[in-house]
C-alpha cells in the first residue's frame, strides 16, 4: 500500500500544479452556478412541486457539463504515460499493476471531487444570503451528493479503462465522451414505445442515471444504484488491470 | 546474476528474440551488442519483467522474472531507451518519488538521491524543470534514477543514444566506476564503447546470439587481418624482404612508388602491432619514413565479419548496421 500512496501524491501534484485543474473546476463553477441561478428563477416563475435538489439534478443541462468533464480529466491517465514512455519506468519498479491503477483511480475521483464541491455550497450560500430555508431537505442534499458521487465513481472507471487502451489521449477522450453519454442516454430509452411495467423497460430503469437521480434527490436512497455504481466500477478496473497486463500474457 | 534460458519472445508471427541463452555473472559488465531491430531492447524488457517470454524463461539473482517479478524487480535499476522522464517534474523531486517508489524511505531516500545526483553530476540542476533539461542531462537523470536504490543489477538500454562525443566519453567513465559496485548489462550498436567499457561481449542478430566472449577474443576469432601502410625511401627490395621477416607479417605489397618514395601495404595477423619493429629496421639502416599508419582490427571489424559471416545465405547483408528485421 505504500506505493499506493507514493503514486496517489505524484498523480495528485501532477494535476493541481497543472493549469487544467484549475480551469476545469473555474468552468464547471461557473456553467453550474448558472445553472443554479436559472433554476431559483424558473422556480420563481412556477411553482414546482419539487425541491431546488431536485430540479437542478434532473436537468438534462447539468449532465452536459458531465460529458465533457469525465474524458477531460481521464484522458492522461495512461495514455500520457503510455505516449511518453514512462509507463515503461513506471512497471518496472517495484509495485503492483493494482496499486497503479488505484492510485490513477482515486487522485482522479479526488480531482472530480474537487470539482463538483463548489456545487454543493451553493445550497448552504443560498440559504446564508436569502435567509429563505433552501426549499429542501437533508435528505434531498446528501441523496444527491452520493449520487453524483456513484456517478464519479462509474465515469471516472470508464475513463480510466479507455485511457489504458490507446497511447492517444484525443481517442482516449472521444471514447470516454461517447461511453459515457451512451449510458447517460441509455436511460431514455424507456420513454420510446416501450409498454411500461414490461421486463424490457424495467431493465433499461436499472441502468438509468436519471431514474437513479430522482430516487436520489427525492432523499431515498435505494441499494440498487449504489450496487449497481460500485459493481460496474470494480468491473471496469478489472479490465484496466488485464489492459495493462495484458502485455505479459505468453501468447 | 542473470541465467536466461531459451527466452524467446513473439510478437504475433515475429519472432523477436528466438530461444537465446546466456548467463551474466556477479560483477561483469556485459555489452549487449547488435543492430537494430535485433531484439535488445525485447531481452531487456523481459529480464526486466515489462515484457513476459513467450516461451523460456531468465532469473535474475535467483529470481524468476515471470514468478517472481516484484522481488526481481526491486534489484533491478532499468534505463529504458531513450529516457523516459516526466517533464513536469524537478530533477531532484523524480529522484525523490522514484526512490520512494522503489522502497527507500522517507529520509533515506533524500540521501539516496544526493548522492545519487552526486555520482551523476546532476547537482547543478536538481531543481531544474525536467523539460527544460538537455538531452545529455535527461540521460544522467535517468542513469541516477536506475541507480538511486542501489541495486545489484544494472540494466542500461542505449545509454549513450544521442549523445555528443564529449558527453559519450564522459558517460562511458561513469559506466566504468558504476561497474566496480554494480553488475552492468548494456545494450548498444555503438562498438566502441562496448570495446572500453565491457569486459563481455554478447552479439546478438535477428532474435539470435551469434557470439558470447571478450572483445579481446572475438577480435582474435576474427578472420580479416590487420594492416600497415608505410612510405619510406631507401632500397626498396631490402626493405621488403626486411619487414617480411618481422614476426606476425603476412604479407608485403610494394603498391605506389613515387620517385625515391615507396608506398608499401603489410598485412600482419590479427592483434599483432608491428609498427615498431618496422621503424627499428628503417632507422637502423638510415632510411627515411614519411608515413607509418596502422589499421588494427578493432571490434567493429569482428561485429561486421561475425554479422556477415553467420547471416543466412539469402538475406544480402551489405551494412549490417543498417539491418532492420
Amino acid at each position: 500500500m505504500r506505493a499506493f500512496y507514493i503514486l496517489l501524491t505524484k498523480e495528485l501534484r501532477s494535476f493541481f500544479l497543472s493549469p487544467l485543474a484549475y480551469v476545469l473546476v473555474a468552468l464547471f463553477t461557473f456553467l453550474n452556478g448558472w445553472l443554479f441561478i436559472s433554476m431559483l428563477k424558473s422556480m420563481q416563475m412556477r411553482v414546482s412541486t419539487r425541491s431546488l435538489v431536485h430540479n437542478l439534478f434532473s436537468s438534462g443541462w447539468f449532465w452536459m457539463g458531465f460529458f465533457i468533464l469525465f474524458p477531460l480529466i481521464t484522458m492522461r491517465l495512461f495514455a500520457e504515460e503510455r505516449k511518453m514512455g514512462t509507463i515503461e519506468g513506471l512497471l518496472t519498479a517495484p509495485v503492483r499493476t493494482a496499486e497503479v491503477v488505484l492510485s490513477k483511480y482515486c487522485a482522479t475521483m479526488v480531482v472530480y471531487l474537487v470539482i463538483i464541491l463548489p456545487l454543493f455550497l451553493f445550497f448552504p450560500l443560498f440559504h446564508l444570503v436569502t435567509g429563505e430555508d433552501a426549499a429542501f431537505h437533508s435528505g434531498a442534499f446528501w441523496g444527491s451528493a452520493l449520487g453524483l458521487f456513484l456517478v464519479g465513481l462509474f465515469n471516472v472507471a470508464i475513463g480510466t479503462l479507455a485511457s489504458s487502451l490507446t497511447t492517444n489521449q484525443l481517442i482516449a477522450a472521444m471514447v470516454t465522451f461517447v461511453f459515457v453519454m451512451l449510458h447517460y442516454f441509455l436511460g431514455f430509452l424507456q420513454y420510446f414505445g416501450m409498454v411500461p411495467g414490461s421486463i424490457w423497460t424495467e431493465g433499461i430503469t436499472y441502468f438509468s442515471t436519471t431514474e437513479h437521480m430522482n430516487s436520489l434527490t427525492e432523499g431515498l436512497i435505494d441499494s440498487r444504484p449504489v450496487v449497481y455504481y460500485l459493481s460496474f466500477s470494480a468491473v471496469l478496473l478489472a479490465l484496466t488491470h488485464h489492459v495493462l497486463e495484458s502485455r505479459k500474457w505468453r501468447v | 546474476m542473470i541465467e536466461a534460458r531459451n527466452l524467446t519472445k513473439r510478437y504475433s508471427g515475429r519472432t523477436a528474440v528466438d530461444s537465446i541463452s546466456f548467463e551474466v555473472g556477479k560483477g561483469e559488465i556485459v555489452g549487449f551488442l547488435g543492430p537494430n531491430g535485433a531484439g535488445k531492447s525485447t531481452t531487456l524488457r523481459m529480464l526486466t519483467c515489462f515484457l513476459s517470454a513467450s516461451e523460456g524463461t531468465a532469473t535474475v539473482a535467483g529470481f524468476d522474472i515471470y514468478e517472481d517479478s516484484l522481488e526481481v524487480r526491486r534489484r533491478v535499476g532499468y534505463m529504458p531507451e531513450n529516457v523516459p522522464l516526466y517533464p513536469d517534474m524537478r530533477v531532484n523531486e523524480y529522484l525523490r518519488f522514484r526512490a520512494r517508489l522503489k522502497g527507500l524511505g522517507h529520509r533515506e531516500s533524500r540521501f539516496a538521491v544526493g548522492e545519487a545526483m552526486e555520482t551523476c553530476s546532476l547537482t547543478g540542476v536538481e531543481g531544474k524543470m525536467i523539460a527544460t533539461l538537455s538531452k545529455g542531462y535527461k540521460q544522467r537523470v535517468g542513469l541516477a534514477d536506475a541507480l538511486v536504490n542501489k541495486p545489484d543489477l544494472l540494466i542500461l538500454d542505449e545509454p549513450t543514444n544521442g549523445l555528443d562525443p564529449n558527453q559519450i566519453r564522459q558517460s562511458r567513465e561513469l559506466i566504468k566506476t558504476l561497474g566496480e559496485r554494480h553488475t552492468i548489462l548494456i545494450s548498444t550498436h555503438i562498438l566502441s564503447e562496448v570495446e572500453m567499457t565491457c569486459g563481455r561481449v554478447i552479439i546478438i542478430d535477428r532474435g539470435q546470439i551469434r557470439a558470447s566472449d571478450s572483445p579481446q577474443n572475438l577480435i582474435r576469432r576474427l578472420r580479416k587481418p590487420g594492416s600497415v601502410l608505410l612510405e619510406m625511401s631507401g632500397d626498396a627490395a631490402a626493405a621488403k624482404t626486411g619487414i617480411e621477416a618481422i614476426k606476425g607479417v603476412t604479407e608485403v605489397k610494394l603498391i605506389e612508388e613515387r620517385g625515391d618514395w615507396a608506398v608499401f601495404s603489410i598485412t600482419t595477423d590479427p592483434l599483432f602491432d608491428v609498427r615498431d619493429e618496422v621503424f627499428e629496421l628503417i632507422q637502423s639502416r638510415n632510411w627515411r619514413i614519411r608515413e607509418l599508419a596502422s589499421r588494427t582490427a578493432s571490434l567493429e571489424d569482428a561485429f561486421v565479419d561475425i554479422l556477415q559471416q553467420e547471416s543466412p545465405a539469402d538475406v544480402k547483408v551489405s551494412n549490417p548496421l543498417a539491418t532492420v528485421t
